[in-house]
C-alpha cells in the first residue's frame, strides 16, 4: 500500500472529528481501516486521547459560585448607585434650580403682588417663595430616598 | 431570536439579579474549564471567573442573543484572559503557541477531597494533565470548545474572532499535538 493512502486516511480520520466525510470518503476509509493496521491503529490512539480529554476530571474552587454571586451583587449594588436614573434625576434637578434662579425676580415680584392681594405678612409670602424654590430639590431627594429604600428592601 | 434568548437578553440588561445567580451556577463548570484551559492555572482561572462574571453584569445589555449565551459568555472570558496577557507582554494568546515555563495544570483543590479521592482523581487525571500541558494554549481553547463544549466551528470562529479557516487549522493541529502529547505520556 503506497504512503499517499496512508496520508490520506490518517487527514480523514483527524477530519473526521472536525468537519463531516462525505458518504463516498467515509466508505472509503472504513475500507481502508479493515485492511491497514497502522491506520487502525492511529484511529483508535485519537479516539482514545478525545475520550481521555472529554471526561477529564476538574475539581472546581469551593464555594466558586457562591463567593462570584456575592461579588456580582455587591457591584450589581454600585452600579444602582451610580444608575443613569440617578443622574438623570441631579440634571433635573439642577436644570430646576438654575431656571429657579433666572425666574427669581419675577416670583419674588409675584408672590409680593400675592401677599399685598391677600394681606398677608411679609415673613408669610417670603416663606412662600422659599418653598416654591425648595420643591424640585425635596422632590429629587424623595425619589432618591425612595429609591435607595426600595433597593435595600429587594436585597434583603 | 428565540424567546429563551429574548427573555434572557433583557434580564441581562435589567441586570436582573435571580437571572445572574441561575446562571453562575449553571456555567460554573464549563466557563471555569475553559478558563483553567486558556490559563492553566488554578488561581488565574479562578479570578477570571469572576472578573467574566462582573463583566457580565456590566455589559449584558450588549447580549442581542443573537447568538448563543455561551459563545457569548466564553468571548467574555477570552477577552479578559487576552487583555492580562497583554499587560503582562505585549502579545496575543497565538504567542503561546509552546508551552509556558509556568504553565503547569494546576487544576486539583486539595481541600475539596478526601486523601482517598485526591489519589484516586490523581491516577485517573494526572496523566492527561500532564500531557495536555503539553499542548499550547492556542490549541488547547479550540479542542476544548469543540470537543468538551461541543460548540460548532462558526461559534469557536466567534468565540476566537478567527475564521472558520484557521479555526479548522488549529483543531487539526491541536489534535495532532494532544494525540502526540499523549502517546508519549503513556510511554
Amino acid at each position: 500500500m503506497s504512503n499517499d493512502l496512508h496520508d490520506r486516511a490518517k487527514e480523514f480520520i483527524a477530519r473526521r472529528h472536525v468537519e463531516a466525510l462525505t458518504p463516498a470518503d467515509q466508505r472509503w476509509l472504513n475500507d481502508h481501516l479493515a485492511d491497514c493496521e497502522s491506520c487502525a491503529t492511529e484511529q483508535h490512539q485519537l479516539r482514545e486521547s478525545l475520550s481521555a480529554f472529554r471526561t477529564m476530571h476538574i475539581d472546581l474552587p469551593r464555594n466558586l459560585a457562591s463567593r462570584t454571586q456575592l461579588r456580582v451583587r455587591m457591584r450589581a449594588e454600585e452600579l444602582r448607585e451610580h444608575s443613569p436614573v440617578n443622574r438623570l434625576i441631579w440634571a433635573v434637578a439642577a436644570m430646576s434650580w438654575m431656571f429657579g434662579l433666572a425666574t427669581a425676580p419675577l416670583v419674588w415680584r409675584g408672590f409680593a403682588w400675592l401677599g399685598s392681594e391677600l394681606h398677608l405678612p411679609k415673613p408669610v409670602w417670603i416663606s412662600g417663595v422659599v418653598l416654591w424654590w425648595a420643591v424640585p430639590a425635596l422632590v429629587a431627594t424623595g425619589i432618591i430616598l425612595f429609591g435607595h429604600k426600595g433597593h435595600a428592601g429587594a436585597s434583603e | 431570536m428565540t424567546d429563551d434568548a429574548k427573555a434572557l437578553a433583557r434580564g441581562l440588561q435589567r441586570r436582573d439579579p435571580e437571572l445572574l445567580d441561575r446562571l453562575i451556577e449553571q456555567y460554573q463548570f464549563r466557563l471555569f474549564r475553559y478558563l483553567l484551559h486558556l490559563t492553566a492555572s488554578h488561581e488565574r482561572a479562578e479570578d477570571f471567573f469572576q472578573e467574566t462574571w462582573l463583566r457580565v453584569l456590566e455589559r449584558g445589555h450588549q447580549y442581542d442573543g443573537k447568538w448563543k449565551f455561551e459563545a457569548w459568555l466564553f468571548a467574555i472570558a477570552r477577552n479578559l484572559v487576552l487583555d492580562w496577557h497583554r499587560r503582562k507582554k505585549p502579545q496575543s494568546l497565538d504567542s503561546l503557541a509552546g508551552p509556558e515555563e509556568d504553565a503547569t495544570f494546576d487544576v486539583k483543590d486539595e481541600h475539596s477531597e478526601s486523601p482517598l479521592e485526591q489519589v484516586l482523581h490523581a491516577e485517573q487525571t494526572s496523566g492527561v494533565q500532564q500531557s495536555l500541558e503539553k499542548v499550547p494554549a492556542i490549541y488547547r481553547e479550540v479542542l476544548v470548545l469543540r470537543f468538551q463544549e461541543e460548540m460548532q466551528l462558526d461559534e469557536i470562529a466567534g468565540v476566537t474572532g478567527t475564521p472558520i479557516s484557521t479555526v479548522k487549522s488549529r483543531l487539526y493541529r491541536g489534535l495532532d499535538a494532544m494525540k502526540n502529547a499523549m502517546q508519549r505520556g503513556a510511554v
